[in-house]
């Protein structure tokens, strides 16, 4: 059996492979399917979560590696979905297709989580393994930073 | 002021037909049913249903068909904001969706003669007829209310979904007149606004979906979930054209999750029956995806197997020379062929670019149920005509039975134009008797075979002694167009293959030397290809707008000044020209080891132009900025097209420095993104785009326009900062 949290609820998982991706656990058998699949390498960023509090790609970590942690997804980040980015997200008009923001969101929140200036060199080095296809690198780059200037004002 | 005033008679619609100079012709038609609204649509009691693009129900619901896909291009939102505008309802709040029939006559392409969606045509070709929709429907709600008040309709007016009479003081909801208006006659003349009056139109900033879009919740094709689903990845032609010649699945149906193994034929009419290949249908995708890795497949072998992509551009050399090559004139004046011996200085250059293949972030995904002679998709639909065709073709249904559940997909750019994959799901679907929902793998995108053909362009000028261009031939080398969803459309009288001309025909091609010879050279390689966002644009606008740099510096001329020079009669095209030189400071004093490049061309009846500012520093060349100047007529959604210029730029950069398929003894070499490089955050420069509306005030197309200028005008920055003329990408930035 493995155990372990997902956005604040304990989860046990007693018939899953412990090899079973972390992404595939989220979304077929916990019905979280705001992660999403992009490349099953690790190279697009996806299916992005938070393993206590660091972006990890969860299609490159098996089931077996997070008992006993705390997993947070896109679904989990904000209990009223109102994070600071998410609102960013919206003002800024940031999703084309929206596929890939999931991920973008929850590797801009790692960033923010470490408290770490928010300037255009460190969201480049938080943002560029996560891929968007439409191109919305500009706009997330301004709502980070908006998301970041609320933050400190609140 | 502008005041539109169009005629109809009771229960007319408009239907759009292109010229052939790809203007529009507007003209009236019966629809095949009286009411003109969708015949399967369910229709509660008391609902408005006035055309094929509004539904008021009773209860005050305002719903707007959209019959266009979304890929995420915002579609959904500027054709809602068409119809919402004219009915005056706020295109924000009122709910959009897709037709109930989506193979209703009136939502077919007015051009394609299809149901389908791309080209960058659906703002531009559906603009004028959604507007008259919501007119329509907007007269016939202020007709309702006039005759309930007893007052002259002309004294009425709407705002947001209500009814004023502003003398008396009082309105009704639409809602409250729908059961009236329904009965109505169709008004003999309807009135369209004042642009100068819109709300929505050219100022929208924001889509309609963004919130469910940050918070996981908004459902894309991958997140369908239905009782008794199978989820099938397939094992496909490694080799281009192979065939199955064995299955050893037995290992694959030892793992856990696995339910069946399904041979799936290849069908000629399917990527030139270059590919089949073998089902694992599973409980979930990672059960599937381990029990494919543990397929043995025996495959035959191809003819394909010999095939390098490194070759080609011997073969297609050879097709230029080849007399017996199938040619065709994309634009002609002239003899180019008196100007030869007679000009000061002849230039000739080949250009090459190599297969690309899209990469939508999310990889193709679709489920279908076959039950009781019916077909029901479940995913982001581009085609419903390829849907129609695989049910037609696969399973013998018939269209009336054929049920789409339209969704917004994670991205295209020509990706989902493909119809494979709706053949596939509709045979495993018919085959496992259990919805079956077919998932791509990002290494099965990259090997998808739809990829955007490796091109090679030879072009020639002439200078006379003044340095001005007296003639110009370039011939243009790729295979004909991707397959087709009605054969042989691309086939016309004039023989034309529209999808490998872009750029270089009469009414897309800037310059007017007095001779001119543009030609297309069709080449097969039997390696099938696909459509790709900007299609032909990206080859023919590189090799030309390469091409006029060579020639500026051959003619000793300002790249910009000699292209203004060889431009007639092209006052918006100039304009975008000019506008995006002087933002980008052309002409002024730059730093050491820093230099511009400028290329431009128009698309989707709309212009562009974009200027590169490469920099040297400690060896290493950097593109640091892309200024972009664009007129598309009218924007609908300013925002949204901003975004879709910025993607577009996006997409010209990763032409100019990444995209390259390779494919070596008939196999695609790359399998996912580290071995094929896409453009990330830190590969963008910084980017400067100007909208502007011009003539004459309607919408052009967009989503194809951002990319093609961008490899050219790098690569004549790049001639610039090193004085090395660089002609086939991906570029080598040193």
């Amino acid at each position: 059996m493995i155990e372990f949290t997902v956005n604040g609820e304990r989860r046990e998982l007693v018939e899953t492979s412990p090899s079973m991706p972390l992404l595939w656990v989220l979304r077929d058998h916990l019905k979280l399917t705001g992660t999403k699949f992009g490349c099953g390498m690790g190279l697009c960023g996806a299916c992005t979560v938070h393993l206590d509090g660091v972006a990890v790609r969860s299609c490159q970590l098996p089931v077996a590696a997070v008992a006993g942690h705390s997993i947070t997804t896109i679904e989990g980040l904000s209990a009223t979905q109102e994070h600071p980015l998410q609102l960013a997200w919206v003002a800024e008009d940031v999703p084309q297709c929206g596929y890939c923001q999931s991920g973008q969101i929850m590797s801009a929140a790692a960033l923010l989580n470490t408290g770490a200036a928010v300037t255009d060199d460190s969201i480049r080095n938080a943002m560029s393994g996560n891929l968007c296809r439409c191109g919305t690198y500009g706009r997330i780059n301004k709502a980070i930073k908006r998301a970041a200037s609320a933050s400190k004002e609140a | 002021m502008t005041i539109s005033q169009v005629n109809l008679s009771r229960r007319v619609f408009l239907k759009q037909a292109a010229t052939a100079t790809g203007g529009l012709a507007i003209a009236f038609y019966l629809p095949s049913s009286l009411g003109a609204t969708d015949p399967k649509a369910p229709t509660p009691t008391g609902t408005f249903e006035p055309n094929a693009w509004v539904r008021i129900l009773p209860d005050g619901t305002v719903k707007l068909v959209v019959h266009k896909h979304d890929s995420g291009t915002g579609t959904h939102t500027a054709l809602a904001a068409c119809v919402a505008e004219e009915l005056d309802v706020n295109p924000m709040t009122v709910q959009v969706i897709s037709p109930e029939d989506p193979f209703f006559d009136t939502y077919i392409h007015p051009v394609w003669k299809v149901f389908s969606t791309g080209g960058s045509t659906s703002v531009s070709l559906e603009y004028d007829r959604l507007r008259m929709a919501g007119a329509t429907a907007r007269a016939l709600l202020i007709t309702a209310a006039a005759r309930q008040w007893k007052v002259s309709p002309d004294s009425c007016s709407t705002i947001e979904g209500r009814v004023v009479h502003g003398a008396s003081q009082r309105s009704l909801a639409y809602a409250e007149l729908v059961g009236v208006a329904a009965e109505l006659p169709a008004p003999a003349q309807v009135t369209l606004k004042d642009p100068a009056q819109f709300r929505y139109i050219g100022k929208l900033r924001h889509k309609r979906d963004a919130q469910a879009k940050v918070c996981g919740r908004f459902k894309y094709s991958i997140d369908v979930e239905l009782p008794d689903m199978l989820v099938a990845v397939i094992q496909r032609t490694p080799v281009i054209g192979a065939k199955v010649l064995s299955v050893d699945a037995a290992a694959t149906l030892q793992v856990p999750g696995v339910r069946q193994v399904i041979a799936v034929p290849g069908r000629p009419d399917v990527l030139g029956g270059n590919v089949e290949g073998v089902a694992v249908l599973a409980d979930n995708y990672w059960a599937a995806h381990q029990g494919r890795a543990l397929l043995k497949v025996q495959w035959s072998e191809s003819p394909l197997a010999g095939f390098d992509s490194d070759e080609l551009v011997k073969a297609q050399s050879a097709a230029l020379d080849d007399k017996g090559a199938q040619r065709v004139s994309a634009m002609a004046a002239g003899d180019v062929g008196a100007q030869w011996p007679v000009a000061v200085k002849l230039l000739e250059a080949d250009y090459r670019m190599p297969y690309k293949v899209q990469n939508p972030l999310e990889p193709i995904c679709i489920t279908a149920q076959v039950k009781d002679n019916a077909i029901t998709y479940w995913g982001g639909v581009q085609v419903p005509s390829s849907a129609l065709e695989a049910a037609q073709k696969v399973c013998r249904i018939a269209k009336d039975k054929v049920i789409i559940n339209e969704m917004v997909s994670g991205g295209s750019f020509g990706a989902r134009e493909a119809k494979y994959w709706l053949f596939e799901v509709a045979y495993l679907a018919q085959q496992a008797k259990v919805p079956v929902k077919l998932m791509n793998s990002r290494e099965d995108e990259m090997r998808s075979l739809f990829m955007h053909p490796a091109t090679l362009h030879r072009v020639k000028g002439a200078l006379d002694k003044q340095g001005r261009l007296t003639a110009l031939q370039l011939n243009a080398v790729s295979p004909a167009s991707p397959e087709q969803w009605e054969p042989g459309y691309f086939e016309r009288p004039d023989k034309m293959d529209y999808s490998t001309t872009e750029a270089i025909t009469a009414w897309d091609f800037a310059y007017r030397p007095a001779n001119l010879d543009l030609v297309w050279v069709k080449h097969e390689s039997n390696v099938p290809s696909g459509w790709y966002r900007s299609v032909s644009f990206i080859p023919n606008v590189f090799a030309v707008e390469s091409f006029m740099d060579e020639l500026a510096d051959g003619a000793g001329q300002d790249p910009l000044a000699f292209r203004l020079a060889h431009m007639h009669e092209r006052p918006r095209h100039v304009a975008v020209l000019k506008s995006a030189a002087e933002r980008a400071g052309w002409g002024q004093p730059l730093p050491e080891g820093t230099a511009l490049g400028i290329a431009t061309h128009q698309g989707y009846t709309s212009f562009i132009a974009v200027v590169a500012r490469l920099s040297k520093k400690n060896g290493a060349i950097n593109v640091d900025k892309l200024t972009c100047v664009v007129d598309c007529g009218l924007a609908v959604s300013p925002g949204g097209v901003e975004e879709q210029i910025y993607g577009g730029l996006m997409w010209g950069l990763g032409h100019a420095l990444f995209d390259r398929l390779d494919i070596k003894q008939g196999r695609v070499v790359q399998s996912n993104f580290h071995d094929y490089r896409v453009t990330r955050m830190s590969d963008m420069p910084a980017v400067d785009i100007l909208i502007v509306d011009g003539e004459p005030g309607k919408p052009g197309g967009v989503g194809e326009l951002g990319s093609p200028a961008v490899a050219p005008a790098i690569a004549n920055a790049l001639f610039s900062l090193t004085g090395v003329r660089q002609r086939s990408t991906p570029l080598n930035l040193g």
